[in-house]
């Protein structure tokens, strides 16, 4: 930064105090020194920037604006009607004002073409974000350099085709139908028109064909590609052919060659999810969720809590993604073996228990993705190991419990009798409660109760050391995220279910 | 009054206009902001600005770059406003305006990110700080006011001012800088 004693002469400048001899030296100063006019700009930028964050406008009114005031006429008379004009709209009201006043004040203005730079063309345009930062709706892009690090924004290139980033992410368009994706979870929908559409990443591209496609491309390492509908054509940097995918297919591009993968498609948030996420996650939800899960954690029957917030997380071998709010975090399992450790509630037992997390889970084909699975299932009755199923059903089996003669399940635990993994990826709030004395399993999907099992044999539950993700056989995987994981000592009611569920929805 | 003001009642052209216009307000403001003493001077510019901006939008050519349209049109008004008015003001020379317009519109695309990234920075200051901000900010107030409400000498304030302005630049240079050059 220039010196103390000329950045305090811009200062004054900006703040109206500077003298007649300060203007002399300003003046001197900025012909003679580029680094001070840049100082001076960037300062004054500041000032102008402040000015508007401190009067902040509300998006949502602008859109409500515009659709109820079509034309300027009504803009005259609507003043005597219209609603107080509290803060937000203030801004929008002055620049309406000023528009009103067209007729009143005419100043010709001839000229200006040469000063017109080369005019640059908008390559896509923010439809709808989530989160913080500066890529409103409406703002244009055109070849600057993008970087979110929280949340997640929706853009309709100039061809029609809609691309939803999530962070933390860094990307630039080349053209309408070139995007550079350096970082972060991209997810593309595709129409004719905008056939072609290129997405590029460090280590490969892929070439859209008409689709629906996702893009992953983690930090530094390799980039993955997932068809979810048409057909992409991947093509790693460096290598010589490349490779027609079709739906359901995934790649890693890695090095020059592209290895196959299983399809993750609830990875990435697509369109449709986006116009269901906005309006609960730009409201108070979040603080409301908040609010409840400090309350639940000081229920004394609480074994675990875990919201994946605090710096000091579970050891294990996982990656860390957004969870269901702008800057909030949840564990993501994604290559087998992937896995997080818990050890809690294991010196004593648990005549009832209660378990329940939101989870954004592919539908894979390995036959479980484990919850929760404790370390001891051979050795002591009453382990507990809490998954998903094949068939999609959520399962909560507990070493040496037996299912009571009139059950309906045929693989000898209780299932739940919904699918629980939705086939577009969607976060679901997943509970269980075991009930040892009552001898019940009952399952509830999204706060909804599903289904009541009974046990012939009903041990007490026992924890302890404990794994989510993938277990310690081949069978056994997690791939997707879990977020805001609760293990209680007691059984929670269908209310408190219920509850809870609606405190932690991020949709509408 | 005038037949160069458009159709009032062409709907579309005028949501167009409103869309456009709300969208690249901070950065036109932002620009005419630089090249004169005060905000009020900046705001009194920017309504006659939007007013030509409004007649001459028949004219603008869709998909061409409001900004720099918008940009160029608020640099003549700033100029014939510096003509009016630097006799009686502290303005700077018409010379060195033109030097800031011009180094101005070479770096916008860096100085839209530090407007952004302002954003950022401003959730890190002290929830005191943010309200303080706020309120010398606000268009209806003196800074004696707010100096006097917030318990300092009209000097201690400004002091606070400059020294909050120097933090917040040095948090948005801080978050750019991790963007490598393009």
């Amino acid at each position: 930064m220039t010196n103390d004693f000329n950045f305090g002469l811009v200062q004054r400048y900006v703040d109206g105090t500077a003298s007649a001899k300060d203007m002399l030296q300003l003046n001197s100063q900025l012909r003679d020194s580029p680094e001070m006019r840049q100082e001076f700009i960037e300062l004054l930028n500041l000032d102008s920037a402040l000015s508007i964050v401190c009067e902040p406008v509300n998006e949502e009114e602008v859109t409500a604006f515009e659709v109820k005031r079509p034309s300027l006429t009504q803009v005259d008379h609507s003043e005597a009607d219209s609603p107080p004009a509290d803060s937000s709209n203030r801004l929008l009201s002055r620049s309406l004002f000023r528009l009103a006043a067209v007729a009143a004040c005419l100043t010709l203005l001839i000229g200006g073409t040469w000063w017109w730079h080369a005019s640059q063309q908008v390559w896509a345009t923010v439809q709808n974000r989530i989160g913080f930062g500066g890529l409103k709706e409406g703002i244009e892009l055109r070849g600057e350099l993008h970087e979110i690090d929280a949340g997640v924004v929706q853009l309709v290139t100039a061809y029609g085709a809609e691309i939803v980033i999530e962070a933390p992410a860094k990307f630039q368009f080349e053209s309408a139908d070139r995007l550079k994706l350096t970082r972060g979870r991209l997810s593309a929908s595709v129409p004719p028109a905008a056939t072609g559409f290129t997405v590029m990443t460090p280590s490969g591209e892929a070439v859209d064909l008409g689709t629906r496609f996702g893009v992953d491309v983690r930090g530094i390492g390799p980039a993955e590609i997932h068809v979810f509908e048409g057909e992409v054509i991947a093509k790693a940097s460096g290598a010589s052919a490349s490779d027609n995918l079709y739906e359901g297919d995934a790649v890693r591009m890695d090095q020059g060659a592209s290895a196959s993968r299983e399809l993750r498609s609830s990875a990435f948030i697509q369109s449709a999810e986006m116009s269901e996420l906005t309006p609960h996650v730009t409201s108070d939800q979040r603080r409301r969720a908040e609010e409840y899960v400090t309350q639940l954690r000081r229920d004394p029957a609480l074994i675990a809590m875990l919201d994946f917030e605090s710096d000091q997380l579970p050891p294990g071998v996982f990656h860390i993604a957004q969870g269901r709010w702008p800057r909030s975090r949840a564990p993501e399992f994604i290559d087998v073996g992937d896995h997080m450790r818990l050890d809690a509630g294991g010196d004593r037992e648990w005549p009832q228990l209660t378990l329940a997390a939101w989870v954004r889970l592919d539908q894979v084909g390995a036959p479980y993705q484990s919850l929760l699975h404790t370390d001891g299932w051979e050795s002591t009755p009453g382990q507990v190991h809490w998954m998903v199923t094949r068939h999609t059903t959520m399962r909560l089996a507990l070493a040496g419990n037996t299912l009571a003669p009139d059950a309906e399940e045929l693989e000898g635990y209780p299932d739940s009798r919904t699918p629980v993994l939705p086939k577009q990826g969607r976060w679901v709030h997943l509970a269980t409660v075991y009930d040892a004395t009552a001898r019940t399993v009952r399952f509830y999907l999204n706060g909804d109760f599903d289904k009541e099992t009974r046990q012939a044999i009903a041990h007490p539950a026992r924890l302890g050391a404990a794994q989510i993700g993938n277990w310690d056989r081949h069978d056994r995987k997690l791939s997707g995220r879990v977020d805001e994981l609760f293990i209680f000592g007691r059984t929670l009611s269908d209310t408190e279910i219920q509850t809870l569920y609606e405190a932690g929805n991020p949709y509408r | 009054m005038s037949s160069t003001v458009p159709d009032t009642n062409d709907n579309d052209l005028h949501r167009e206009f409103l869309r456009a216009f709300t969208t690249h307000e901070p950065a036109v403001r932002a620009f005419v902001r630089r090249l004169v003493p005060s905000r009020n001077d900046a705001d009194d510019i920017l309504q006659e600005v939007s007013i030509v901006l409004w007649e001459k939008f028949g004219e603008f050519h869709d998909g061409g770059d409001f900004k720099a349209w918008a940009c160029g049109i608020a640099r003549f008004k700033v100029l014939s406003w510096l003509r009016d008015k630097g006799r009686h003001r502290l303005v700077l020379d018409t010379d060195v305006v033109e030097l800031v317009a011009e180094v101005s519109l070479q770096t916008e695309s860096r100085l839209e990110r530090q407007r952004i990234a302002l954003e950022s920075c401003f959730g890190k200051i002290s929830a005191t700080e943010r309200e303080l901000l706020t309120r010398a900010y606000r268009r209806d107030v003196t800074m004696q006011d707010v100096a006097t409400s917030s318990g300092r000498s009209i000097g201690g304030f400004y002091q606070w001012l400059h020294r909050m302005r120097k933090l917040l630049l040095q948090c948005i240079r801080r978050e750019l800088a991790e963007e490598p050059l393009t």
